[in-house]
C-alpha cells in the first residue's frame, strides 16, 4: 500500500515537470519528435531508477549525521552532509556516462537525435532533484528509494511524451509568429499543468481545512528550502 | 432595402481595408452569403462550421431554459417562499417567478460570456486580417453553463478573456486550440476564484449574501445551497435527494447542468446529426461505471468503514455517479469537442473510457474538488495526442506486417 501510494503520488501528484518545475531544459529543447522525446524519456527513467536507490545509499551509510556509525563508535558523530551535493553528483555522472555507452552502443540512430542532451542528462535537474528529494523527503526504505526513482521518472517520461506528441500536433497551427518555438512551448507547459492540477491534493485528505492550511505552507517552505539547496547546489558545480 | 442587402453593401465597401473581416463575419453570421466559386470544380457541404455550431447550441438550449427556472427555483425554495416541487412537472418548478430570477441572473452571464468572448475573436480576426471564426458560439453557450449562477459578471469576463486568448487564439485559432476553451475557462474561475466556484453558498442565488447577513447580526434563516457532491465528499449527511430529482435535474448546482434527462436529449440528438462522437459518450459512461462498481465492491468487500473520509462518495451507488454533478454534462458536450478530442475510432474508446474512470477517481480521492469531471477532460486533452499518435504507429505497424507477409 505504501508503495503503491508513493508510486501513484510520484508520477501524478508530485510530477516532476508540472509540479516541481524540474528538468524544463531537456523538458523543451527535446520535444519536438515523439520518438526522440520517449528515447530520452527511457533515459531520464533509468538513470533515476538506479541513481536514486545508490544515492540512498550513500546518504544512509556515510552522509548523514551518524552514519558511520558501522565503522565504529568512535565515528558516531561525523556529519559528511556537507558532502551530499558533490556525492550525488559523481554517481549520477557516472551513471550517465553508462548510458551513454550503452545508447551509442545499441542504438545509435537515437544516441544521434540525442545529440547533447544525453550527456546533458547529467546536470538534468529532475535527476539530482529527484536524490534531494529522496533526502529531504527522508525515504525510508532502499525499496521505497528505487520506487521513487522509477516513479518520478516515469512522471517526466509522461509529461515529455504528452509535449512532444502535442508539439508535433500542432506543427501546422497558425501560431503568431513571435510565439513560434520556445514561446507557444511554454504556454503548453502551463496549460498542462492545469491539466495535472486535478490531482493536486489527491491523498493529503483534506477533511479538515484549519488542518490544511499549514500543511501546505510547510510544503511550500519545503519546497523552497530544497529549491535553495538545488541553486547552492548549481553555484557549487559551476564554481 | 432590406438588412442582408444593406450588409452586403457595408461589405462592399470594406472590402480591402482593416475591418473588412468584422463586417463580413456579420454578413455569413446572419445570412448566406450572395458570392458563389468563380472557379470550375466546387463542393456544396450542408454541414460547414457554422451549421455543426448551430447544431450544438440548438442542443444545449433546452439545458439553458432549465437551468433558469431551476435557478429561480432553486431561489424560492432556500427563501422558503413555496413549496417542493415533486418531480418535473411539479407545479411550483415550471412559473413564472422563478423565470423572472433565472433570466435576471442568467441572460447576464450568456451575454456577458458571448460579449467578451466575440469581441476578442473580432479583434484578433481583425489584427490578423482573416475571416471571424466560429469557434465561440459554442464555447460562449457552454461557458454560463458550468458556472454557479451568483459568479460575479468581471470574474467571468475576466476568465472568458484568458481562455480565449491563451486557450485558443495563441495556437492560431479556432480547431488548433489543444484544451477545451470553455473548460479553460472554468478551470481558470476554478483555481483563481476559488470561494466563488466552490463550497456550500455559490449554487443558489442569493446564499452568499444572506450568509453575510446573518454574519452581521441579521435575523434571517440561512440558505443552504449544496450539491450533492459537496456534501458527499465533506462525508456529512447522505443523499437528501432521491434519484429521479437527479435525473430531472431539480437540485443545486451549476447553471445548466443538473438535468440528466435534457442532456440525454441533447446527446442523443448529437449523435443522430453525428455531429457528437457516440464513442467517447459511450465509452465514459462506461469508464464512469466501472470505477463506481471497484468503488462499491470495495465497500462491499469491507475494506473501507464509516469513519474513513471517502465512505460517502465510495458508497453512493455506481449508477447515481452518472446523475450528480456535471459528469453527464461533461461527457457529452465537454468530452466530444471535436478539436481537442482523439480523433481516431480506437483512441476515442480509450479517451472516453479514461475520462470516467479518471473523474470518478477524483471525485472520490480528492476531497479538496468535489467535482471531477472538468479537471478529467482536461488532462485528457493534454494525452489525447499522445494517445492518436500511438493508434497511428500502431496502425502503421500493421500495415507493414500485413504488407510483408504479402510480399513475401
Amino acid at each position: 500500500m505504501e508503495h503503491l501510494e508513493l508510486f501513484f503520488k510520484s508520477i501524478f501528484i508530485d510530477n516532476m515537470v508540472f509540479a516541481t518545475f524540474l528538468g524544463m531544459c531537456s523538458y523543451l529543447a527535446v520535444s519536438k519528435k515523439v520518438s526522440t522525446a520517449v528515447g530520452l524519456g527511457a533515459a531520464v527513467i533509468f538513470v533515476l531508477a538506479v541513481t536514486v536507490p545508490v544515492n540512498w545509499l550513500l546518504d544512509q551509510y556515510i552522509l548523514q549525521p551518524g552514519a558511520l556509525q558501522w565503522l565504529g563508535a568512535e565515528y558516531a558523530d561525523y556529519d559528511l552532509s556537507f558532502l551530499s551535493f558533490i556525492m550525488f553528483i559523481a554517481t549520477i555522472a557516472t551513471m550517465v556516462q553508462l548510458v551513454e555507452i550503452v545508447v551509442e552502443k545499441f542504438s545509435p540512430s537515437l544516441y544521434n537525435s540525442l545529440g547533447i542532451f544525453l550527456p546533458l542528462i547529467a546536470v538534468n535537474c529532475a535527476i539530482l532533484g529527484g536524490s534531494l528529494f529522496m533526502q529531504s523527503r527522508e525515504i525510508e526504505t532502499i525499496g521505497l528509494a528505487f520506487n521513487y526513482g522509477i516513479s518520478s521518472g516515469i512522471g517526466w517520461f509522461l509529461a515529455i511524451l504528452a509535449i512532444a506528441a502535442i508539439r508535433e500536433k500542432i506543427r501546422y497551427s497558425n501560431v503568431p509568429a513571435p510565439l513560434r518555438g520556445l514561446g507557444i512551448t511554454f504556454i503548453i507547459t502551463g496549460l498542462m499543468a492545469i491539466g495535472f492540477m486535478s490531482f493536486g491534493g489527491m491523498l493529503t485528505g483534506g477533511d479538515d481545512e484549519g488542518k490544511k492550511q499549514p500543511e501546505e505552507t510547510a510544503k511550500v517552505e519545503k519546497v523552497n528550502k530544497k529549491e535553495n539547496k538545488l541553486a547552492e547546489n548549481t553555484t557549487t558545480i559551476n564554481e | 432595402m432590406s438588412l442582408k442587402s444593406n450588409l452586403h453593401k457595408l461589405k462592399e465597401k470594406y472590402k480591402g481595408t482593416k475591418m473588412a473581416p468584422a463586417f463580413n463575419a456579420l454578413h455569413t453570421f446572419l445570412y448566406l452569403p450572395n458570392e458563389t466559386t468563380h472557379g470550375g470544380t466546387h463542393i456544396k457541404a450542408a454541414d460547414d462550421l457554422k451549421r455543426t455550431m448551430n447544431t450544438v447550441i440548438m442542443a444545449l438550449v433546452p439545458c439553458l431554459i432549465f437551468g433558469m427556472f431551476n435557478a429561480g427555483y432553486q431561489h424560492h425554495l432556500a427563501l422558503g417562499d413555496i413549496e417542493a416541487a415533486n418531480g418535473f412537472f411539479g407545479a411550483t418548478f415550471w412559473t413564472w417567478d422563478n423565470l423572472v430570477v433565472g433570466l435576471w441572473k442568467v441572460l447576464p452571464l450568456v451575454i456577458v460570456s458571448y460579449g467578451v468572448g466575440l469581441a476578442i475573436e473580432f479583434l484578433f480576426a481583425v489584427i490578423k486580417g482573416h475571416e471571424v471564426e466560429e469557434g465561440y458560439l459554442v464555447t460562449g453557450m457552454l461557458v454560463p453553463l458550468i458556472v454557479p449562477v451568483d459568479l460575479p459578471l468581471w470574474m467571468l469576463a475576466v476568465a472568458v478573456a484568458f481562455g480565449v486568448v491563451i486557450g485558443k487564439e495563441v495556437f492560431g485559432g479556432t480547431g488548433m486550440n489543444i484544451l477545451n476553451p470553455a473548460l479553460t475557462i472554468r478551470a481558470f474561475l476554478f483555481f483563481a476564484y476559488p470561494t466563488w466556484m466552490s463550497g456550500d453558498k455559490v449554487w443558489v442565488h442569493g446564499a452568499k449574501e444572506r450568509a453575510s447577513e446573518i454574519a452581521a447580526g441579521a435575523n434571517v434563516d440561512a440558505i443552504s445551497g449544496e450539491t450533492i457532491l459537496g456534501s458527499l465528499a465533506q462525508g456529512k449527511g447522505t443523499m437528501s435527494h432521491d434519484w429521479l430529482d437527479m435525473f430531472f435535474g431539480i437540485i443545486p448546482g451549476s447553471v445548466g447542468e443538473t438535468s440528466t434527462i435534457l442532456i440525454l436529449l441533447g446527446g442523443l440528438f448529437l449523435i443522430f446529426t453525428k455531429i457528437g462522437s457516440w464513442r467517447i459518450m459511450l465509452s465514459s459512461v462506461i469508464g464512469a461505471l466501472v470505477m463506481g462498481l471497484i468503488f462499491n465492491g470495495v465497500v462491499d468487500a469491507g475494506w473501507i468503514t464509516e469513519s474513513s473520509k471517502f465512505y460517502g462518495l465510495m458508497n453512493t451507488e455506481f449508477w447515481h455517479h452518472l446523475l450528480i454533478g456535471g459528469f453527464a454534462f461533461g461527457a457529452v458536450f465537454m468530452a466530444t469537442d471535436p478539436v481537442t478530442a482523439s480523433q481516431t475510432n480506437k483512441g476515442k474508446w480509450i479517451y472516453g473510457f479514461l475520462i470516467g474512470f479518471i473523474s470518478i477517481l477524483i471525485r472520490v480521492f480528492n476531497p479538496a474538488y468535489p467535482e471531477g469531471v472538468m479537471l478529467a477532460i482536461l488532462l485528457m486533452n493534454v494525452f489525447a495526442p499522445t494517445i492518436d499518435h500511438y493508434v497511428v504507429q500502431g496502425n502503421v505497424k500493421k500495415r507493414m506486417k500485413r504488407l510483408k507477409a504479402k510480399t513475401a
